[in-house]
This record gives structure tokens, sequence and C-alpha cells, in this order.
């Protein structure tokens, strides 16, 4: 849920900045009003109908089991609401923002692994070497994850999971579906998230797994701090069709995360 | 001396009727191009310093102006409207603040908002639009928005419900103010309060309000049917901006949005032209209308859009409801919804009638050298037809701030801006 949602706030992040345009002036008439449209080029005819078939694309989405699908969405919203986020904020209430930022640091270079074994899955050679370079670094001049001295060292966080390496190699999305707690995903990528997390467990890197499931702290306090890194709220975008908007922007992050 | 006198009288003169504007030399700005303004607001850099989350005291709370049984099953926790308190310690100065079209309490607009007032020294108040899906469902008596002053009714009300929800909060004024439509709102709201007297505002800031409410509809309707080269039957404008997010993702070899990466795209060859920025305000704005359109014709039971006594059920379909709606713009909104309703509701006329009364224009007399009311506007702001400045000049005078730059509301956190909105209400 992470890294689509990472990127998925990229359509909501359109509201961030974008910088200056070298852009004259356009001359004021004597109310001081500078007419902003008169410098657009519009249509010669009365509509192109370019927003309406753009609409109906963003609703093009193989969602064969919507009411399953709609019901768990409701389902999540409920227990984000209830259980979820209260326990993040407890949890972003009590720990020191350093702290936070050290526990988010750790599972982020865990989850490295699996980036690595995609990105070499996928033979993009020097993205795995950086991203191996990323785990020399940080587990070791890093104190095992805690600190992130390679993205200043030049070798940035890369995303790669098994959704991602299946899409590479032309496998389809699949029906769309919502998974419980987990949220957007399609088959594809369902299936990539139980091979992403059996791989995790082979590898044991850490051992982390080991110890998650000796003591089930680490899961939950990995959820918490996953959950606190989304920029997500349901009912964030204020509209009765939040459902459909969530899932054409999962499915168009998606698509750009493949292509990359 | 009697001549000397009216010569100082008469240089005097233009001084206090005309409104003040800033030259572009002294007001630094730093985006041009309002469509830019308008999508990004102000850049980091230029903007003041504001507030953490963690520094603000504030909750959301909830009113329930509703019956749950009032609302059909899909609106299963609207029956309740939230807002968001951010309270001072002790006695302060409260202030309201109405979102703009379709958008919610939360969104961006409103907080950046919220930080400037509450940093000032202000108990705030986030309230939804009244076109927003939250507010129409559960605080708007006619579920159909739009029409100026029942807006103001359904707003005043929530603002007094508010306030008997916070007994002890100890506000030593009562001040408004609301951006976009949300500024067109709050003089409704401010004239209002005129008659009835139960809030009591001493002092209402206008920013970047539609002056003619029809000219600012037509315009956003337009923005959609820009001519942006490459659409086509087959492609797509969202086709064409995913080929160029890619390939701009592919070229820097790393997916990351930020503040850093939108200005790095926007200098790229895959920037958007003026046509493309315009085409994503405009669909943004199609956006709230087509949740406007679903959820009024839904609540009353129209039929135009869902069915009348329509099953609907938390797993059910909504795309061919999405879809229907996504085809009626604002101004079709107004033809199959809002007149109906008005001409039935008020014994309404015309269109251009029923302009008349949703607009400014209505609050002339109201508006007119009324220190109360201030109105801050940019001369390049998208939602303004030819004229709307003359008649805000001449009305508001000296009330009226005039910025050469900032598109539609994207000058809020440039530090001019949020010192003379703190300025309008210092004493």
């Amino acid at each position: 849920m992470t890294k689509p949602f990472a990127c998925l706030s990229l359509s909501l992040c359109l509201s961030a900045t974008l910088p200056t345009l070298a852009h004259a002036n356009p001359e004021a008439d004597s109310d001081g009003f500078t007419h902003p449209l008169s410098q657009l080029q519009f249509n010669p005819f009365m509509d192109q109908q370019a927003f309406e078939r753009a609409g109906f694309e963003v609703l093009d989405v193989y969602d064969p089991w919507t009411g399953p699908n709609r019901r768990i969405y409701q389902f999540n919203q409920r227990a984000d609401e209830w259980i979820i986020m209260p326990v993040v904020r407890g949890y972003r209430y009590v720990t020191p923002d350093l702290a936070q930022q050290g526990i988010s640091n750790f599972f982020s270079n865990v989850g490295d692994i699996g980036n690595l074994l995609n990105s070499a899955f996928q033979l993009k050679g020097q993205r795995s070497m950086e991203i191996t370079a990323r785990l020399l670094i940080n587990t070791t001049l890093g104190a095992f994850g805690l600190w992130d001295p390679a993205s200043k060292m030049g070798a940035p966080k890369h995303h790669e999971d098994f959704g991602q390496t299946l899409g590479h190699y032309g496998v389809g999305a699949g029906p769309y579906v919502v998974l419980p707690f987990l949220g957007p995903s399609n088959l594809r990528d369902a299936g990539g998230t139980v091979v992403d997390f059996a791989s995790e467990q082979g590898v044991d890197f850490l051992n982390v797994a080991t110890a998650s499931s000796a003591n089930p702290a680490i899961s939950v306090l990995r959820a918490v701090d996953l959950r606190s890194g989304l920029p997500f709220e349901y009912g964030q975008t204020n509209s009765p069709f939040e459902y459909e908007k969530v899932r054409f922007l999962y499915n168009a992050a998606r698509k750009i995360q493949i292509a990359d | 001396m009697f001549l000397r006198a009216l010569t100082v009288c008469l240089a005097l003169l233009p001084s206090l009727t005309s409104a003040s504007s800033l030259s572009s030399t002294e007001y630094a700005y730093p985006i041009a191009n309002p469509f830019i303004a308008t999508i990004a607001g102000t850049p980091s850099a230029a903007a003041i310093t504001l507030p953490a989350e963690h520094q603000i005291k504030q909750s959301d709370h909830a009113l329930r102006l509703k019956k749950r049984g009032e609302l059909p099953g899909v609106f299963y926790q609207s029956h309740q409207l939230k807002y968001r308190l951010a309270e001072q310690d002790g006695a302060a100065p409260l202030m309201f603040i109405i979102a703009g079209t379709g958008a919610h309490y939360a969104s961006g607009t409103p907080e950046l908002l919220k930080k400037i007032f509450y940093q000032g020294g202000f108990h705030v108040v986030q309230l939804s639009s009244p076109t927003s899906w939250d507010f129409m469902a559960a605080a708007s008596r006619s579920a159909t928005p739009g029409f100026s002053p029942d807006d103001a009714d359904d707003l005043y009300r929530v603002m007094q419900a508010v306030l008997a929800n916070h007994p002890s909060l100890q506000s030593s004024s009562i001040n408004l103010t609301g951006y976009s439509l949300g500024g067109l709102q709050a003089a409704f709201v401010g004239a209002l309060d005129k008659q009835r007297r139960a809030l009591n505002f001493k002092r209402i800031l206008m920013l970047n309000p539609p002056v003619n409410l029809y000219t600012s509809v037509r315009n956003l309707d337009r923005l959609v049917q820009t001519k942006v080269p490459g659409i086509s039957n087959q492609q797509t404008f969202i086709d064409d901006l995913m080929q160029r997010l890619t390939r701009f993702f592919e070229r820097q070899g790393r997916i990351e949005v930020n503040e850093a990466m939108l200005a790095e795209f926007q200098t790229s060859d895959e920037a958007l032209s003026n046509e493309q920025l315009a085409m994503l305000i405009g669909s943004a704005f199609r956006l709230s209308v087509a949740d406007i359109v679903y959820t009024s014709d839904l609540l009353n039971q129209r039929g135009l859009i869902t069915p009348k006594d329509y099953p609907l059920g938390f797993n059910s379909d909504l795309a061919p409801f999405l879809k229907r709606s996504l085809l009626c713009d604002f101004d079709c909104y107004i033809t199959q919804q809002l007149i109906p309703w008005w001409r039935k509701k008020h014994n309404g006329g015309s269109l251009l009638q029923m302009m008349n009364q949703v607009s400014l224009y209505a609050l002339e007399p109201y508006l007119k050298d009324n220190p109360q009311i201030g109105v801050m506007h940019n001369a390049d702001d998208l939602i303004l037809g030819p004229g709307d400045l003359g008649w805000l000049r001449r009305t508001m005078g000296a009330q009226m701030t005039l910025y050469p730059r900032g598109g539609h509301c994207g000058n809020f956190a440039y530090p001019t801006n949020a010192h003379n909105m703190l300025e309008f209400f210092h004493d």
C-alpha cells in the first residue's frame, strides 16, 4: 500500500509547487484586469468533450468484483478511522521525531532487500548497484539502518516489488482488488505482495522476520510506521466517488512505476 | 484660505475613494503565470513561515443537524457535519473560514488560512463549502447549492450551532473570511447578520470572490475547452499527462514527488502548456461539479442521475452515475437543477434575474462604504470577467486591495498577503 500511495500522492500533489515560468506581464485594462483567459487558445468548435472523454477513461478499470471490493473499502475506512489512525496519532504523540525517523529508516533499510531482489529480477543493473550500495552503507555506517547516510551520498531510494517485476515482463494487472487493511491492489500486485512477504521471510535480513514472528509488536510497529508515512486519509477527497478516484489513481500510479 | 482647504480636500479625494492596488515592482510574488499560481500556490522559498501541525491546539468536531433517517443509506456517516476548531489559550478573537467550491474544511487552502490566522492570535473554525458533499448532506436544507442567500442561511445556522457547541470558548469578537465562492458567501452571511444580529461579526474579508457568479462559472466551465495539441479520439489529456510523467521519471532515473520535482518537471521538455494547465484546473472544477450534480439530484430524488428510489447501498456500483454526472457542467447544473428549484421555492424568473440575486450585485447597498467588510483580489484571477474589478472598486473603494499577480487564490501564503489579511482584522 505504501508504494502505490507514495506515487498516488503525485496527483494529489499537483497542488504542490511549480516554478516560475518566464512570462511577460500582460497588459492590464483600465480596471487593472489582465484578462488571463485571453492568453488561451480554445477549440474552434463548441465542445470537443475532452474532459468527458478523459473522465470516462478514468472509470475504465476492470473491476468485476466491484460489490465485495466496495464493502471491503468501507470496512477499511472504518478500521482506519476508528482503530488504525487513533493508534498512529498516539504513536506520533509519544514518539520523539528523531526516533520516528530512525524507526522509519530501519524498516526502509530492511525493505531494500526486496527492492534489490526485484530490481535484479528486472535486470536493472545500475539500479541494483545503487540499492546494494544503500544496503551496505546504511547497515554499517547507518547503524543497522537507523540512519540513511546513503541518500546523502548519492544512492537514492528506489521502490521495486514483485508486482512491478511481473508488470515489467508484461503480466497484465488483472481484476482490481481491495485488500482488507492493505487497501487498493489488483490480482497481479496482490500475488506480488505474497511473494515479497515470502522472500523477506526467507532472507530474514537482520533477523527481523524471525524476531517479528517471535514478537508481534515488531510487526505492529512496522505497520504503524507504514501508515504514519502515508499522506492519505479516508474522506480526504470529500467526494461520493472516492472509491472510483482512488481506483484510478492506484492504477495510474502503478503504470508509471512499472514503466520506470 | 477657503480655496486652500478646497484644494487639499480635492487632493485627498482620490486617495479616499480609490482602492489600494500594488504595482508589480513593489509586489514580488514570484509566479507571473496565473495558471501555475492557481495550481501551485506560493513556492515555499517565497512563503511565510507558518506553525507546524503539532504547534496548533486543534481538533475535529461534528454537528448533528439532520436525523439519520433523513438521508439515503449511502450517506452512512454524513448525517453529521464535521468541522475543525483551533483554539488559543484564553480569550481571543474568533475567525470562521468558509471553503471554496466543493472544498472540504480540511483541504489545503482552509488549512493554510487557518495557520495564518492562528499565528495571528485567532481561534479558528474551518467550515466546508455549502457546495461540498458533506455540507450538502449534513447541513443544507435544500441540498441545491448555488443560491447564495439560502447558502448563507445554512452557513449562518451552522455557525450558531458551532458556537453553541463550545460554550467555554472565550471569543473577544467574531470575524469571518472565505475564499473564492466562500468569499461571496461570506458577504451574504454578513448581510444576513445585519438583519438577524445573532453573531454580530466585527469584520468580514472576501478573498478572491466571484463578482458575477455566472461569469466565474462560465470561465471555469470553459477551461476544459482549451485547445491542447495531441488530444484525439484515441488519446485523452490524461493519457498525455501520464506519458509525460513516465518519460520524465525515466529520464530522472527514479520516482519521487515533491516541490523540487514539480519545479524540475515544469522546466523540462515535458512541461505543460497554459492550455494544459487550464485543462487541469477546469477538470478539478468539473469533478467538483460532478459531485454537486450527483449529490443534489440524489438527495432531492430528482431522478436525473440516479433513478428515483434506486436501491443504493455500500456495494452499489456508482460508475454509471458518475458518468452521467461528468456530462453535466455547472451551466447544466444551473439549468437542470438550480433554476427549477429556485422557481418553485422562491417564485423565481429568468437566469439573468437569478444571477443578480446570487452575485455580489445583490449586496451593493450593504457593501457600499462599509468599513466592516473588505475584499482582496488579483489582477490576473481566472474567475473574473471584464468590468468586475471596476465594479468592486466603485462599490468598495478603499476597502479593496488589488494584487498584480497570484492567479486564483495562489498568493495567500505570500508575506504581503498574509500580513494584509491580519492587518485588516487588526484594530
